[in-house]
């Protein structure tokens, strides 16, 4: 017995080795799934059924192209991408982006609050109460600091998830066709489908991510030496998340979809939990988007302020008091109050208002990635480890596919009908 | 007066008027006989590469464009040598440190004076003004702050108050200087905990192993034990033994057992002996909390020989403050305070002069009855006995105190989301 474990020994230090340097690349993978990403994929399958499934496929590997770059970012230089940026860039570049940052949390703030909103309101809560109740915890959350423990409790809570993918499953969708339409691109070339197709983008690639990664890994103080585990980590956490996003795109197909039924509220999104738990699917739907929507209320303004504080350098005390980090505190205040009193106004749709801080993502993304190609090429900076040919052409391949989706956005919107 | 920030992308011409390119950076030469270093050349972008012109050779440093005396073809490139700086390279947007305020910032500027012809660094710029300034908004914001009433701060510091941080410059020599070194250990802790991971690392490095042991003491063991990870084994080693034998027991316990196992054999055998024995009792018994550095002396010597000892070992002791009696066989018989000691006639003996009444504490006490006996009898320190009343040790008041009062002042990792 003691001869196999040994024999094992370089197979043990290896597991051991990928268990201590996992965790940013999942859990920031999980947090990917938040109150945006929940609707985001359920319109897309309600309104479009499996056609948009090829493109979550390609949509993945972007992922991982695009975590892997910043999980080697903070690995090789140990440093947060605000801090990089700063650094390598400058005052004026390190404005714009912090800018695009802010506006961009800000949107997806508003959005984890619409998805509180939204499921309170299927327990029959109204969102004047449900809102500020939620800010107010959110925001003693942060100060009283006890984030560890709530984040356990999100990634147990985040099981949940697996309740899509068996309901996706039991929902008994015609496997066949799934697997056709994954397989075969379809585009149409009206402004909700393309709006729609850059919102997968921006809700799977949300530029928050990147900075979180990065920070979680450099806070952590991977060695270069393990770098091929921190990719383990990262592509496993972007397989799992987007596994689930295709589970709810069927899920939502197979019920929604192929009933004609329509998705304006968060009750209708819940119809693809009904193959598992019948009648408690809006039940089971409102606890996960509960749970997702206020473990990422938390989440971006603290990253966000720790993003900002880090470029400008301003002080981000631990403690988190009003006196010593004045700018660190007023930030992260700032878009929790900002985020609920957006919601709090008269919106017609919930459902569109996360949906369109999503497509927001979607539209600065590009700014983002160039800046992250610029700082990964630089040889000073990385040494051995800069960006491969054949990796710069894919990832400018994205870039440009980006843009030039968001030009079209922006056509198809302004001169609807013109393409068509 | 001048700012780096505006020098950097000005265009430079040589003689004859012909454009040789612009500034991407100025080089700084650190003088034995300033505190200032002094700027030498600048780096100028022609056809994609650096081409250094010596400062000798420029006819005006701050000018909407800048002449050059010389023709290009006349110029003898600067040679750059070890402990040059390039100002935009590794000084502008990086983190330096505070050592007057004892913190890590980030340059936003740099201020350039001119004294005799020559420019020098005179100060960092830190404050929001720089940041302004940087984006072409200092005149805008200078108004506006005026029409409100409230001038903006301008946060500078001088350059002799800095340091850089070591990391980032593979020419610069990796050893802190005297500004850094000199640093109370409590306010070095307070940097490291401002720094990230690699850059601690970097840092610690850059010290010497006494300085190393007297910050690791400053934070509290789950903190040490991160730091010196990356630490080989021989250098962790050396700094165990410079650190008291309770602390390094402390960081010991916090370690890997394997590692902790290689580090004691690496120690010298005293102190490993020493560390030994503090952790086999529990952390937070009286055991667990003393040092074996005390002073203990034979009841048959003098004043006068006992000063001799004090002068020979007052060095390895936490305190010399109160000196123990003890028999041969370890038996604590007495205890005297210095005043005592001074206050006695040379030649009188110790066994007359001490206090036969002693407080102590046993090994298995916890930390909070020593903290108890500690504040009670207002001592500074307070013997470990066992049950044959030999001595092992000695809890001093700041360890037996810090146990009960929240150790906030004690650094601990700075983990971003805690």
């Amino acid at each position: 017995m003691t001869r196999l474990w040994n024999r094992l020994k370089p197979f043990r230090t290896r597991i051991l080795l990928l268990l201590a340097v996992i965790g940013p690349g999942i859990i920031t993978a999980n947090v990917d799934n938040d109150a945006g990403g929940i609707t985001t994929y359920s319109v897309a399958g309600a309104r479009y059924g499996y056609s948009l499934l090829w493109m979550l496929v390609l949509v993945t590997l972007a992922l991982i192209i695009v975590q892997e770059m910043s999980a080697r970012l903070g690995v090789v230089t140990g440093k947060g991408l605000a801090a990089l940026i700063r650094e390598r860039l400058g005052v004026r570049w390190t404005t714009i982006i912090i800018g695009i940052l802010l506006i961009a949390n800000l949107a997806n703030t508003v959005s984890e609050f619409a998805g509180i909103a939204a499921s309170m309101e299927i327990f029959g809560v109204s969102k004047y109460i449900s809102v500020p109740i939620a800010a107010i915890a959110v925001w003693f959350l942060i100060v009283k600091g006890s984030y560890k423990s709530v984040e356990r409790v999100f990634l147990v809570a985040s099981v949940i998830y697996l309740a899509y993918v068996i309901s996706g499953f039991m929902a008994n969708p015609p496997w066949a066709a799934v697997l056709k339409e994954t397989l075969t691109p379809t585009f149409k070339l009206e402004s909700g489908y393309v709006a729609l197709f850059i919102t997968v983008i921006g809700t799977t690639i949300a530029p928050w991510m990147q900075f979180y990664q990065q920070s979680a890994i450099a806070d952590k103080g991977i060695s270069v030496s393990v770098l091929p585990y921190e990719r383990l980590d990262v592509i496993i956490g972007c397989f799992f998340t987007d596994i689930v996003a295709a589970f709810i795109m069927i899920g939502c197909a197979a019920t929604i979809y192929a009933h004609n039924l329509p998705i304006e509220s968060a009750a209708d999104a819940a119809r693809a939990l009904a193959p598992l738990a019948g009648p408690f699917a809006t039940v089971l739907f409102a606890l996960g988007l509960l749970n997702a929507s206020v473990f990422s209320a938390a989440i971006l303004p603290l990253s966000t302020a720790y993003a900002v504080c880090e470029a400008f350098g301003w002080e981000s005390a631990v403690n988190r008091n009003l006196r010593e980090a004045p700018i660190f505190f007023g930030i992260y205040t700032a878009l929790i109050v900002l985020g609920a009193l957006i919601i709090l106004l008269p919106i017609k749709s919930l459902i569109d208002a996360m949906l369109a801080s999503q497509t927001l993502n979607g539209v600065l993304l590009p700014i983002i990635l160039i800046v992250m190609l610029r700082l990964i090429n630089d040889k000073r900076l990385m040494g051995k480890y800069v960006n491969g040919r054949i990796f710069n052409i894919i990832s400018w391949a994205m870039v440009i596919v980006l843009i030039f989706l968001t030009g079209v956005l922006v056509v198809t919107s302004t001169f609807p009908g013109l393409l068509s | 007066m001048a700012y780096l920030s505006e020098l950097l992308g000005k265009p430079v011409a040589d003689i004859d008027g012909n454009k040789i390119g612009t500034i991407t950076d100025v080089i700084a030469s650190p003088r034995a006989d300033a505190l200032h270093p002094q700027i030498a050349a600048i780096a100028v972008k022609r056809k994609g590469v650096d081409f250094l012109i010596p400062y000798a050779d420029i006819a005006v440093l701050v000018a909407p464009a800048v002449p050059v005396s010389k023709r290009i073809a006349d110029i003898i490139q600067y040679q750059v040598s070890e402990s040059d700086l390039y100002l935009a390279r590794d000084v502008l947007d990086k983190q330096i440190i505070d050592t007057n305020g004892m913190r890590v910032v980030r340059v936003n500027d740099l201020d350039l004076a001119r004294v005799n012809n020559a420019f020098y660094i005179a100060n960092l710029d830190i404050g929001s003004m720089g940041l302004l300034r940087r984006l072409g908004l200092a005149s805008v914001a200078s108004k506006v702050a005026v029409k409100l009433g409230r001038p903006l701060s301008s946060g500078v510091i001088a350059w002799h108050d800095t340091e850089l941080l070591p990391g980032d410059q593979p020419m610069r020599l990796k050893v802190a200087s005297d500004k850094i070194t000199d640093l109370h250990p409590a306010d070095l802790a307070e940097i490291i905990s401002d720094l990230s991971r690699s850059e601690s690392s970097k840092f610690l490095e850059s010290l010497d192993i006494k300085t190393v042991a007297d910050a690791l003491e400053e934070v509290e063991p789950e903190y040490q034990a991160s730091l010196v990870e990356g630490m080989t084994d021989e250098k962790v080693a050396d700094v165990l033994e410079e650190m008291s034998p309770d602390a390094a027991a402390d960081l010991l316990a916090e370690l890997p057992e394997e590692r902790s196992e290689d580090l004691l054999n690496l120690m010298q055998h005293e102190d490993a002996r020493d560390v030994r024995e503090l952790l086999t009792y529990a952390v937070d018994s009286a055991g667990g909390l003393m040092t074996t550095e005390y002073v203990a002396v034979r009841p048959d010597l003098t004043a006068a020989q006992v000063m001799e000892v004090l002068r020979e070992t007052a060095n390895e002791a936490e305190t010399i403050f109160y000196v123990y009696v003890t028999e041969a066989d370890e038996r604590l018989v007495g205890v005297f305070s210095l005043q005592n000691l001074v206050l006695a006639k040379p030649d009188r003996r110790v066994n007359d002069f001490m206090h036969h009444r002693i407080v102590t504490v046993m090994l298995e006490d916890t930390q909070d009855e020593v903290a108890q006996v500690v504040a009670k009898y207002n001592l500074l320190a307070v013997p470990v006995v066992d049950e044959q009343h030999r001595m092992h040790g000695i809890v001093t008041a700041d360890d037996a105190l810090d146990k009960i009062i929240p150790t906030a002042w004690k650094k601990r990792i700075p983990k971003l989301y805690r």
